[in-house]
């Protein structure tokens, strides 16, 4: 483990403060619709599988990168490694993937993806993210599991 | 004279059996009765003592060493005591097997009153000698250890002048001793003997062998039911370490090395030991490392998330701050190790991006200048500058804002340590940058802006009173937030303390003059908010309250908002004291015009509206001295009374008057009062005032002094209540709420006599018709209310009254005989409210009897009731495991279903809450069987209406998924 990380020194950003809580949260007769904030809350946790950050000071993810559709039940992200030949992309899609697997109710249909032109191998990526027995396959791996679940354990 | 002991065959005996091992209590008897010398004693041991076979010989001494252990402390004469001493040492030189009972004979030895320290050289030169302590067992080496220690304690004198050999001695002794029971042991006794035995040449062999220790990493294994934990062999370590001078720069060395340990441990205990030796090394001995120390320091301050190893580095780099601070006229190394640290987090600072790079740096320097008033004065001298030109830098409103509180901070600690004089000029800027601030419209910056004036108010200048008093009254007039809105009135109330003069002229005069009255009641009332507030400055007093007592008798249509402003910044005591409301009250006269005024309204306005004059009256004459609470009463009583046998209504006049009174404030009235108000607790059509009448019932119970004159009213409630009919259905739940009241007043006062009336609501609780009421009663005896029975209207509270109230009805509870199921919700329901608010230390103690009602509870939709439930629950879960475990299997189905309990998001959210401390708590083994199914059944939360009910789910069930996973945070 003596490999050093891709990007040495990344550029870190503030994090975003708690969503507020309206009185609207607290009435039992109003519905909340899922929106872009809520599924950004549920991902901006993640922790950086390199650095002591998370994808939010990192921002990888950010809130417009996130689109919500609950009539037709989609969720569809984008994220953004911090340089272009991250070699952790795919890993950073799948633990954002399978964080959304876990925390999403089965109706949505969820796509990852990496935003256009952050990645030189942004088809490839994206063809494995969207490839759903190559998921499967790689959840089989325990190591696999094992550095996933620590990315996405304090969330 | 027949036993065996007194004849040679003991010798014999001793070899062949153990059962003369029972006999010793007897020989010691006889031995003490004269009967048998100990000399002839040892004659009749001689075969066995002299026996060829060690294993003989140690039976032999070990027969001995249990006779010594029998006798006497003071029995032995100094000549006997100098000759076992001989024979013991001699003993040493003995086979190995022979060297435990000798030991610890020695050790008894030790303790008899005629023992001399003159023995103990012959014994420790042969002991280090002849026998390799080590190669002991466990016990027998605490036996050598226990012997060293009880001398130094004996005669600490004589053992000094022992000299090197016995130092080297001890050194030996416990080189490499591996037992955990014994180093706690020597760790302590250390302590001692290195403070009082001067090392000479030694100390660094003693060092070596102390600090092979470091950093203590142990682990006591899961059976052992008395286990030595680590950190108790650490903190016995760390002393050692630097007990003494000599050992100071092998020490920092040392530490130093493992403050850049990868182990987390190993940082904590550096860290530990760091503040250790600043408590009792010389300041000399830290200068050449502390370079060293603040590189380690500043790295491990920046942690990202372990904030007992962030606060323990703080801690360390102020006790070393303040070590070379002991220097620092001498010695360059305390300022240059203070611009060290102000040049390295000045340059992070200018080069922070993020409000947590900020803070981080700004937290070193606030911990430095803490440290010791000399770093404040240099870093203070140069950080607020640098902090107003970082502010004016415009980088992001947080960290403007960041900037904001740092520059409060920095003016506090300035304050507090008594350095202001020498920073005048820098602290002259911080008002205008607060200026720039509140000019913003952004709450966030207006917010921050004031906070910090009002931590740097001495230092505003009279020009700025201006600008900032125009902000504060448009906040103040057109705010609809409340945080922006109570600041912005503690903001002019600290500018005011400081420039009266300005702030009646601009505020009370200008701006918010009470003439000049508005006609927006929202802005009106804001206003008068401000002014009863500012009302308790001395300067403003008389103006306001005159202004504000003349609109209430006037009958303004405006003296209900008035006297709802004034009776809310009365209640504040923080704004008004008891001697302002007293002085207000003699000065001004408070309490007559609102009376007329209230009497005037009592018949015509809503209750409701007129709930705040009562409370008005009520904290005005709380806050009077007895003898003024007196004369109020025998002016108004007579009135009062006599209009509320007309209308139950002007009870609340009565109750506004009597509840608030001084204990010791009695009048011949009271037994009218009381009469009056048992009268209109059971009979008045008015809710309100019914349970007026019932807190006034307690309040006087509560307060009346012991003796008489609490006999007199208890006799008469007792009587009067006698004499109500039984038969009357719609009287039977008035009176169960007036035994809670009843019951709560004596129990808080702690009167026995409670009981009595618990017992009746306990009784009630299996009968189909009252159960409901007697578990209102229930609830309302453990309930705290803001307005009843508190220590503002001096009230009895007596300690641990509701521990008493848990106790109680619990064994009460014990004797109800079967409950129908119509009854049991409400049985329950009473235990959930008195399970709510007893402490959380009695119900650990309880946790067996608890449990199987808490669970039961979990079946009922009863929204309050399973609220307390699963508060228990998840409190047993954290605290008290071991009661839930069995039970698993019954409370995660439950669980379960409440996570989709329609009727209230607070339910579900409890729920899965709970499920997520099963989670994070008990042993993977135990938890694995259910993992599927709870997976499986916490999907349809996630898709739950409520958002914050979803993040809960979300979070259990992540939690739930890792239960068992590879990458698990948990050991088991």
């Amino acid at each position: 483990m003596t490999k050093t990380a891709d990007n040495v020194n990344p550029n870190v950003y503030d994090k975003g403060s708690e969503r507020e809580k309206l009185p609207t949260d607290y009435d039992e007769e109003v519905e909340d619709l899922f929106d872009e904030r809520e599924i950004f809350d549920l991902i901006r946790n993640i922790n950086d599988p390199e650095h002591p950050l998370t994808l939010e000071e990192l921002r990888v993810v950010e809130e417009s990168n996130i689109k919500v559709d609950n009539k037709a039940n989609i969720v569809y992200v984008t994220f953004t490694p911090t340089i272009p030949h991250c070699s952790m992309a795919t890993l950073i899609g799948l633990s954002i993937r399978v964080r959304l697997l876990r925390a999403l109710p089965s109706r949505f249909k969820v796509t990852v993806e990496v935003s256009e032109g952050t990645h030189v191998s942004e088809d490839a990526v994206n063809k494995q993210l969207a490839d759903k027995e190559r998921i499967a396959a790689a959840l089989e791996n325990k190591n696999l599991v094992q550095i996933i679940n620590q990315c996405i354990v304090t969330v | 004279m027949n036993s065996v002991w007194f004849k040679p065959e003991l010798a014999n005996l001793i070899i062949n059996t153990n059962d003369i091992f029972e006999q010793v209590p007897s020989i010691v008897t006889d031995i003490i009765s004269g009967r048998l010398d100990i000399a002839d004693l040892v004659e009749n041991m001689a075969g066995v003592l002299t026996n060829k076979d060690p294993e003989n010989r140690a039976k032999g001494m070990s027969f001995y060493t249990k006779i010594l252990k029998g006798l006497p402390n003071d029995y032995l004469n100094d000549l006997q005591v100098k000759f076992i001493s001989k024979f013991y040492i001699d003993r040493l030189k003995d086979n190995h097997r022979v060297i435990p009972p000798v030991i610890e004979g020695y050790s008894v030895l030790i303790d008899m009153t005629e023992y001399n320290i003159d023995n103990c050289r012959d014994f420790l030169t042969v002991l280090f000698r002849e026998v390799t302590c080590q190669s002991q067992l466990r016990q027998d080496r605490y036996t050598i250890y226990l012997i060293i220690k009880k001398l130094c304690e004996k005669d600490i004198d004589y053992v000094k002048n022992l000299g090197p050999d016995f130092v080297y001695g001890v050194i030996s002794a416990m080189d490499g001793e591996r037992d955990p029971r014994n180093l706690v042991f020597l760790f302590e006794f250390l302590q001692f003997f290195l403070k009082s035995v001067p090392l000479g040449h030694l100390a660094e062999e003693m060092f070596d062998v102390i600090s092979c220790y470091y950093p203590i990493d142990f682990h006591p294994s899961p059976e052992d039911p008395a286990a030595v934990t680590r950190e108790q062999l650490a903190n016995g370590l760390c002393p050692c370490l630097c007990a003494v001078q000599e050992f100071g720069e092998s020490c920092i060395i040392l530490l130093v090395e493992k403050l850049d340990s990868n182990l987390r441990l190993a940082k904590i205990d550096s860290l530990r030991l760091l503040l250790e030796c600043c408590k009792s090394l010389k300041a000399e001995t830290f200068v050449p490392f502390v370079k060293a120390i603040w590189s380690s320091l500043s790295r491990d301050m920046g942690h990202k998330t372990d904030d007992e190893l962030k606060l323990l580095c703080h801690e360390a780099l102020s006790a070393v701050i303040a070590k070379l601070e002991t220097i620092a006229d001498t010695d360059p190394a305390f300022e240059n190790f203070t611009k060290l640290i102000l040049i390295s987090c000045q340059t992070s600072i200018a080069e922070a991006t993020t409000v947590a790079q900020f803070v981080k740096s700004a937290k070193i320097l606030l911990t430095t200048a803490n440290a010791a008033p000399q770093a404040c004065e240099v870093i203070a001298r140069a950080m607020i500058p640098a902090t107003v030109a970082f502010y004016e830098f415009k980088s992001s409103p947080k960290l403007q804002i960041a900037s904001l509180d740092f520059l409060g901070d920095l003016y506090v600690l300035a304050k507090t340590k008594g350095v202001m004089d020498r920073v005048q000029l820098q602290v002259a800027e911080v008002p205008q940058v607060c200026l720039a601030a509140v000019s913003q419209t952004s709450k966030e910056f207006q917010m921050a802006g004031f906070r910090t004036l009002i931590r740097v108010q001495d230092c505003l200048k009279a020009d700025l009173v201006l600008p900032f008093v125009e902000v504060l009254i448009h906040n103040i007039q057109h705010s609809q937030d409340n945080d922006l809105l109570s600041i912005s009135v503690e903001t002019i109330h600290a500018i005011a303390r400081k420039y009266p003069e300005l702030i009646m002229e601009l505020v009370v005069k200008g701006k918010c003059n009470i003439e000049n009255l508005e006609q927006d009641k929202a802005v009106l009332q804001k206003r008068l908010n401000l002014l009863s507030n500012l009302a308790s400055i001395d300067d403003f007093t008389k103006v306001i309250i005159e202004e504000m007592l003349k609109i209430i008798s006037a009958n303004d249509p405006d003296a209900l908002q008035v006297v709802e402003a004034l009776s809310g910044s009365i209640s504040i005591a923080s704004v008004f004291t008891n001697e302002k409301v007293t002085q207000i009250e003699s000065d001004h006269g408070l309490i007559d015009p609102v009376m007329t005024w209230l009497y005037k309204e009592i018949t015509s306005t809503n209750p409701e509206s007129l709930a705040h004059g009562y409370t008005l009256i009520a904290n005005t004459i709380g806050s009077l001295p007895p003898e003024k609470q007196q004369n109020i009463l025998s002016k108004h009583t007579p009135q009062a009374l006599e209009q509320c046998m007309k209308d139950d209504i002007y009870f609340l006049i009565i109750e506004s008057l009597y509840s608030p009174l001084h204990p010791t404030v009695y009048t011949s009235k009271f037994e009218e009062i009381m009469t009056v108000a048992l009268r209109v607790s059971l009979s008045s059509e008015n809710e309100v005032v019914r349970t007026k009448a019932c807190a006034l019932i307690a309040h006087l119970l509560n307060k009346a002094e012991h003796g008489q004159k609490f006999e007199l009213l208890y006799e008469l409630l007792k009587t009067k209540l006698a004499a109500c009919s039984r038969d009357d259905d719609s009287l039977c739940p008035r009176l169960i709420i007036l035994y809670g009241w009843i019951t709560k007043a004596l129990i808080m006062r702690g009167s026995d006599l409670f009981l009595f009336w618990l017992q009746k609501i306990v009784g009630v609780l299996n009968t189909k018709e009252y159960c409901r009421e007697g578990s209102e009663a229930i609830r309302l005896i453990m309930t705290e209310y803001p307005e009843y029975l508190n220590v503002k209207q001096h009230c009895r509270i007596s300690l641990l009254y509701k521990q008493r109230m848990f106790e109680t009805f619990s064994g009460l509870s014990c004797k109800l005989g079967n409950l129908t199921p119509d009854t049991k919700e409400s049985y329950l329901l009473s235990w959930a409210y008195v399970m709510e608010k007893a402490p959380k230390t009695v119900l650990n103690n309880q946790a067996k009897k608890v449990t199987p009602i808490v669970i039961d509870s979990l079946e009922y939709d009863h929204k309050d009731m399973l609220n307390v439930s699963l508060n228990v629950i998840s409190h047993f879960v954290l605290a008290k495991p071991v009661v839930i475990v069995d039970s698993l299997q019954t409370i995660l189905p439950r669980l379960v279903q409440l996570s989709r309990y329609m009727k209230s998001m607070d339910v579900r959210i409890k729920s899965l809450e709970c499920l997520y401390d099963i989670a994070n708590t008990f042993r993977t083994s135990i938890l694995l069987p259910y993992k599927q199914d709870i997976l499986l059944d916490l999907a349809p939360s996630l898709d739950d209406k409520k958002r914050l009910v979803r993040s809960v789910a979300v979070r259990a069930r992540s939690r739930w998924y890792l239960v068992g996973a590879p990458g698990e945070d948990k050991i088991n």
